[in-house]
């Protein structure tokens, strides 16, 4: 009986030292003795979620996510490792010999597919190990591609290895650069639709780990551990057309050298949905390579470069006052080359002439300012400004590009001095973006219902969840207003001094040029001239803007500088969208009386 | 007071007793316990050792896999370079430098000036005018730095491609036309 008591008095006590060990193990000690667990035989690996791509209306890749490889080696392994390789035996054929592969050997044949000499790489290995006798990380290469890595694996040197980078790559290379934007080589977004629209494209990185077998590092089944999931970013659907996109910044590009110019912008807007379906900015960035472009020219001034629109500006005068009821195209007026107001504002003609008899459409097509003054006093500045605001002046347009500017219209109506009351009628005192001069144009073109711009279609989530900007149109003039100004631009396009420039056989089509300087942003005004053509065609059923400025064409700084231009991009994009030729001809509109 | 003794007595409980001796009787049942004693520790242990080798086959099974995975994931990976190489020589060459560097080196120029011909009744809408300009040389008007470095003329591309097929015929193309001097614009570019 005793015996039995003492080793059942034994058990208990063993088997509450079990427990005991248990709960301290199992429970106390167990978050600690896991992570020990896992560090001694698993490491975390880091599973990329790539960043979306960027494509075109079309679908055609502006921007995707490649992966590089940074190639670095062990200094401290090269300088003790030695390396051999296995070599035809010279004395017999069949078999194999070991041969000890000198450094020198290694460091030029890994240089060679870098593009470093030898003696490059061994100063790599001399410098870090001088820092650091013990180091094990110093790079070769910083990321190559894949032909490359691939290149360096094949040489199988033991203490050169390659680690992923995901990077970014841009197909088209400047086609669109100035929208696209680029991101640093961290992927971190920079500039543009990549740093807007940061939130649709972003990937995150996950993180899994596992335990692996010593030898061959095969992963052992079941032990993987999730520590965070890795997701893709969406794919970002711009409007733009990339071959439209391309040709536009050709013929962009090709005038703005012939003709000397700082800078040029052209864009192209259907006028039904108003989406951009091209903005050039020359010169243009290509996001490849940002640092071979200069500074300023890295962006989209279209957006982010207000200037005084001039006489482009007219036709919105115009539609407003007709749009008001005050004036009709055939209503009479008395230019003079110069006209004192009674509130002392002096405006004159950018040339010198004689009185004419202009109608509201003579007007537009000899662009006299002292005739436009007198239709715009016919309103009062308030109803203008707004007119103006709702064409989608003075504030930034829906893209929100990065950097947009909103442009000013001298602040309110209540700021306006004398002179400005009457230069804003003729586009001067004011500045727009080029896109906001292409929206207003948009309007007139599409029965005065102004569209939201949009330059991004819509995101698709890596779950498939899709967004799109909505679209929901203003009707800013009537649409009589509208249709009356666009007759008169007609008449513009085919009366006015450059109609010869600009002449798009088989199509109706309403344009108005316009000079203007552009603000320092000092108050003051820059010494160059900023020349610019907008319109629409076919008139008769408008489907879509262009709009031309060119910024200090030396060697022309006229608006024709700017009309041939006009001319291609338009003829290239009736041609790409199979745009019928206008049947009847223009309605005539007597332009004097 | 009188009741008590008549409750006190546990009357049945003497009769256990004398029943006792009928318990501790039945031998012969222990004869029978003996014999699927035996027979259930065959099939425990029997149990146990089908249980450990079908865990042991399994999991060489599942071991066996994970280095097929393994395998299969390195051959994934070697694929997914190729296709990223392929990938990547593709957007090369169908970007618009590219192809329009191409088209010039044929003797191709734009026509700005679209004409139609309407289906329906054959009329042609619009005013044919012939292609005005020279071939200029458009690619370094829209860089791209991914095609620099590679050569854009028709014969070294062709060189490049694997096929070769098509390339070849577009190469002699770009040999012929001049020579021929079908195409009403210069050559040089």
């Amino acid at each position: 009986m005793r015996r039995i008591l003492l080793s059942a008095a034994l058990l208990i006590a063993l088997v509450g030292v079990f427990v005991v060990r248990l709960v301290d193990i199992q429970v106390v000690r167990a978050s600690e003795l896991n992570e020990q667990a896992q560090d001694a035989r698993s490491q975390p690996v880091t599973v990329w979620g790539s960043r979306g791509d960027i494509v075109d209306a079309n679908g055609k890749v502006l921007a995707d996510s490649v992966m590089r490889y940074d190639i670095v080696l062990s200094p401290k392994q090269a300088s003790k490792a030695l390396v051999e390789r296995d070599v035809p035996d010279p004395e017999n054929p069949d078999k194999t010999m070991e041969v000890e592969v000198p450094l020198a050997q290694l460091a030029a044949e890994l240089g060679a597919e870098v593009g470093l000499t030898g003696d490059q790489v061994q100063g790599i290995i001399a410098s870090e190990l001088a820092a650091d006798p013990d180091s094990d990380y110093a790079y070769v290469a910083k990321l190559v591609d894949t032909e490359t890595y691939e290149r360096v694996k094949a040489l199988d040197i033991p203490w050169v290895y390659a680690d992923e980078h995901p990077s970014r790559r841009y197909p088209n290379g400047a086609v669109a650069g100035n929208l696209v934007g680029w991101v640093d080589p961290d992927g971190a977004p920079v500039a543009g639709i990549e740093l807007a629209e940061d939130k649709c494209l972003a990937g995150a990185n996950g993180e899994v780990s596992y335990l692996h077998s010593l030898q061959d590092w095969v992963k052992i089944p079941g032990t993987e551990i999730v520590h965070e999931q890795a997701h893709d970013g969406g794919t970002l659907k711009l409007t733009i057309d990339t071959d439209l996109q391309w040709e536009v910044q050709r013929i962009a590009e090709a005038q703005r050298q012939a003709v000397g110019a700082s800078w040029a912008m052209v864009t192209v807007m259907e006028v039904k949905t108003g989406r951009l379906l091209a903005v050039a900015d020359v010169p243009t960035v290509d996001p490849n390579d940002p640092s071979a472009t200069d500074k300023a020219d890295r962006g989209s001034r279209s957006f982010t470069a207000p200037f005084e629109p001039g006489s482009t500006f007219k036709a919105l005068t115009a539609a407003s006052v007709i749009n008001a009821g005050k004036a009709d195209p055939l209503s009479q007026v008395v230019a003079p080359y110069r006209i004192v107001f009674p509130n002392g504002a002096n405006i004159n003609d950018s040339s010198g002439h004689d009185d004419q008899n202009l109608t509201l459409t003579g007007v537009l097509v000899e662009s006299s300012n002292t005739g436009m003054s007198q239709f715009g006093e016919l309103m009062t500045d308030r109803a203008r400004y707004d007119d103006m605001l709702k064409f989608g002046l003075g504030a930034k347009t829906e893209v929100d590009f990065p950097a947009e500017e909103p442009g000013d219209l001298h602040g309110d109506p209540d700021d306006w001095d004398n002179q400005t009351k009457y230069a804003t009628m003729f586009g001067q005192g004011l500045t727009t973006t080029a896109v906001q001069i292409a929206s207003a144009y948009q309007t007139i073109a599409n029965g005065g219902v102004r569209m939201p711009v949009s330059l991004v279609d819509g995101c698709v989530g890596d779950d498939g969840t899709a967004t799109s900007p909505a679209s929901q149109g203003e009707q800013v003039i009537s649409p009589e207003a509208a249709n009356a100004t666009s007759q008169m631009l007609e008449r513009v396009y085919q009366d006015a001094w450059l109609s010869d420039e600009w002449n798009i056989p088989g199509y109706r089509v309403a344009a108005k040029t316009g000079t203007a300087q552009v603000p320092d942003g000092e108050g003051g005004y820059l010494k160059e001239y900023l020349v610019s053509v907008s319109g629409f065609a076919p008139a008769d059923d408008p489907q879509f803007v262009v709009s031309v400025s060119y910024m200090n064409a030396v060697k022309m700084n006229s608006s024709a500088a700017s009309a041939p231009v006009f001319q291609e991009v338009m003829s290239q994009v009736l041609k790409k969208y199979r745009t019928v030729p206008s049947g009847a001809p223009a309605p005539e509109l007597p332009a004097t009386w | 007071m009188s009741a008590l003794p008549a409750q006190s007595i546990p009357a049945p409980r003497r009769v256990g007793p004398e029943r006792a001796p009928r318990r501790l009787r039945p031998a012969p049942e222990r004869a029978v316990r003996q014999k699927p004693r035996l027979a259930y520790a065959v099939i425990a242990l029997g149990g146990v050792a089908i249980i450990i080798v079908a865990q042991l086959l399994l999991s060489i099974a599942v071991t066996q896999g994970a280095y097929e995975i393994d395998g299969l994931q390195t051959q994934q990976g070697t694929l997914t370079r190729e296709e990223q190489k392929l990938a990547e020589e593709l957007d090369r060459v169908e970007s618009p430098q590219f192809l329009a560097t191409k088209a010039e080196g044929l003797g191709m120029v734009p026509n700005a000036n679209p004409v139609y011909l309407r289906l329906s009744d054959g009329a042609v809408l619009g005013q044919p005018t012939a292609a005005t300009g020279g071939a200029s040389a458009s690619a370094p008007l829209v860089p791209n730095a991914l095609i620099d470095g590679v050569p854009p003329s028709g014969e070294q591309a062709s060189g490049q491609t694997p096929t070769g097929g098509i390339p070849d015929q577009a190469a002699d193309a770009a040999t012929q036309a001049p020579v021929e001097g079908a195409l009403p614009t210069p050559a040089t570019h």
